[in-house]
């Protein structure tokens, strides 16, 4: 794990609660995460991974805690809601793509709406991003002409396409077919490197091994597990880490 | 139809044009006409030019209000969905011919003194209020049709709720509701004809007049079928182009 002491701390996480009805989804989750980490969030199905994420860029209210992002202070402001926004980017499991905008109008499309910026300006750029993930003679083409692999590799530039400071990453890879997992996941260990914060849910042990600094453990709506991917992998301390972990790798 | 899907930009130019075209020139061909219609001719050209200009505004105002009142019907501001529910019911549940009649008749001594409308104008007024209501329930489909998923990322990259419905979602149900939207104003072109009733003189009124003077109903509403068939068939063919335009990024 990165040494805090010496790193900013970009999202803070205290005792949030989320609710669906009577359910708790996440009960006193805290976390803190720092500039540059990359952490990998891993846990069964239904235990708080996505909502947790999601109440990061506020998709989910929360209703309990408190979240601050880079100083601000995630609440009903708007203001700080379009200031955080700006900062976290996202990729979604379902790509979720703009289906009538073609890749290049993809990525310039918030840039060019929120950060103002001139069209050629935000093309250039975005023909930069889509040569960074090998997509650069795609730019005329609508979301449907490309593959999984492909249409989730530009929702990752349309992504980093705000400059963003942290990139909140939900299962990006369980939506594709086998073959094209690990185009994305190269992606995706490269901008590792690039010293920008990263959050994954993910199914994928190998990355998270690999490529992670920090690994969170989720159960049933609680944090079990913060620990180095080392040790999550070789000694977790938790009987249901374990019991995970085993099913993992007989899954595979 | 296969070359309207090819050619759509072709065909919508075409199909203006052509449409124009019609409008100033019928006058000629059907001045060579025996006896009737001939001497008619500039009776029917004067007569399709109203029925036209009649669709055009009250169709270009239903979409207008259909967009706003679809919109409203999903609005989270309940009186304003009560207002909009309001409408579509009233309009839907009553005649047309009661509408265009209450418009023409009443609506003088509700509006205030000196505010005076043409008959025509108050045949477009109705006339678009009706497709209007029809339009509502077209495009609130439309817009429940659009994935949440893509008002999600609109969200996330930090477009504000109306750059994501305007920039997203509008174009997006827009693209759903076309069909529909296009049948309503097809069928626009025929109910303009009930307009006849307050003296609106447009083409229908003009076949009855024409028929009255000269006693030979045969031809003469012959005559106008044919047209009337022909604006049908120029208004579908330019929706049906126009919904090609939109397909794009919905096919592969
Ligand atoms: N919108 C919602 N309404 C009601 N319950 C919800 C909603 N979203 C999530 N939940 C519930 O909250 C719990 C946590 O869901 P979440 O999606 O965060 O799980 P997850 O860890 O991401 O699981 P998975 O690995 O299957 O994606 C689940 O029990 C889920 O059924
Ligand atoms: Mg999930």
């Amino acid at each position: 794990m990165s040494d805090p002491n010496n790193q900013k701390q970009i999202i803070v996480a205290r005792n949030v609660d989320k609710r669906f009805g009577s359910f708790y989804a996440l009960r006193g989750v805290s976390a803190t995460f720092f500039e540059g980490q990359v952490t990998a969030i891993v846990g069964p199905s239904g235990s708080g991974k996505s909502t947790f994420l999601r109440t990061l860029n506020r998709l989910e209210t929360h209703d309990g805690g408190e979240i601050i992002v880079d100083g601000i202070e995630l609440n009903d402001d708007i203001q700080h809601l379009d200031a955080i926004r700006r900062e976290v980017g996202m990729v979604f499991q379902s790509f979720n793509l703009f289906s009538h905008l073609t890749i290049l109008r993809n990525i310039t499309l918030a840039p060019m709406r929120v950060r103002k910026m001139r069209r050629d300006e935000a093309e250039a750029k975005a023909l930069a991003l889509l040569d960074r993930v090998g997509l650069k003679n795609q730019a005329h083409k609508y979301p449907v002409q490309l593959s999984g692999g492909q249409q989730q590799r530009v929702a990752i530039a349309r992504a980093l396409a705000m400059d963003p400071k942290v990139l909140l990453f939900d299962e990006p890879t369980s939506a594709l077919d086998p073959e094209m997992v690990n185009e994305v996941l190269t992606v995706m260990r490269e901008l590792a490197h690039t010293g920008i914060t990263m959050l994954v849910v993910t199914h994928e042990m190998g990355f998270a091994r690999e490529v992670a600094d920090r690994v969170i453990f989720f159960d049933e709506g609680t944090i079990l597990e913060d620990t180095t991917p080392h040790a999550f992998f070789t000694n977790p301390d938790h009987e249901r880490a374990q019991a995970f972990l085993s099913q993992v790798r007989h899954g595979f | 139809m296969n070359w309207t899907k090819r050619y759509p930009g072709w065909t919508m130019f075409g199909s203006m044009v052509g449409l124009l075209f019609f409008l100033w020139g019928v006058a000629i061909p059907l001045s060579a006409a025996p006896d009737p219609i001939g001497p008619a001719a500039q009776q029917f050209a004067e007569g399709t030019r109203i029925t036209v200009w009649l669709t055009v505004i009250s169709g270009s105002a239903g979409v207008v209000l259909g967009v706003i009142a679809g919109m409203g019907k999903l609005s989270k501001f309940l009186p304003l969905r009560w207002l909009c529910d309001f409408y579509v019911w009233l309009i839907r549940g009553t005649p047309l011919l009661l509408q265009i009649l209450f418009v023409w008749l009443a609506l003088p001594s509700i509006l205030p003194e000196g505010v005076v409308l043409s008959d025509f104008a108050c045949a477009a007024i109705a006339l678009a209020l009706n497709v209007g209501a029809y339009n509502t329930e077209c495009v609130r489909a439309g817009i429940l049709a659009v994935p949440h998923g893509q008002i999600e990322a609109a969200r996330a990259l930090g477009l504000t709720p109306l750059q994501g419905f305007v920039d997203v979602v509008l174009p997006q149900s827009l693209r759903v509701a076309l069909p529909a939207l296009a049948n309503n104003l097809a069928s626009l072109v025929k109910d303009s004809s009930l307009a006849y009733v307050i003296s609106v003189v447009e083409l229908t009124m003009v076949g009855y007049r024409v028929q009255a003077e000269s006693y030979q109903p045969v031809p003469v509403f012959l005559t106008i079928g044919v047209i009337y068939l022909i604006l049908t068939t120029a208004f579908t063919t330019l929706t049906a182009a126009l919904e090609t335009r939109l397909e794009v990024g919905q096919k592969r």
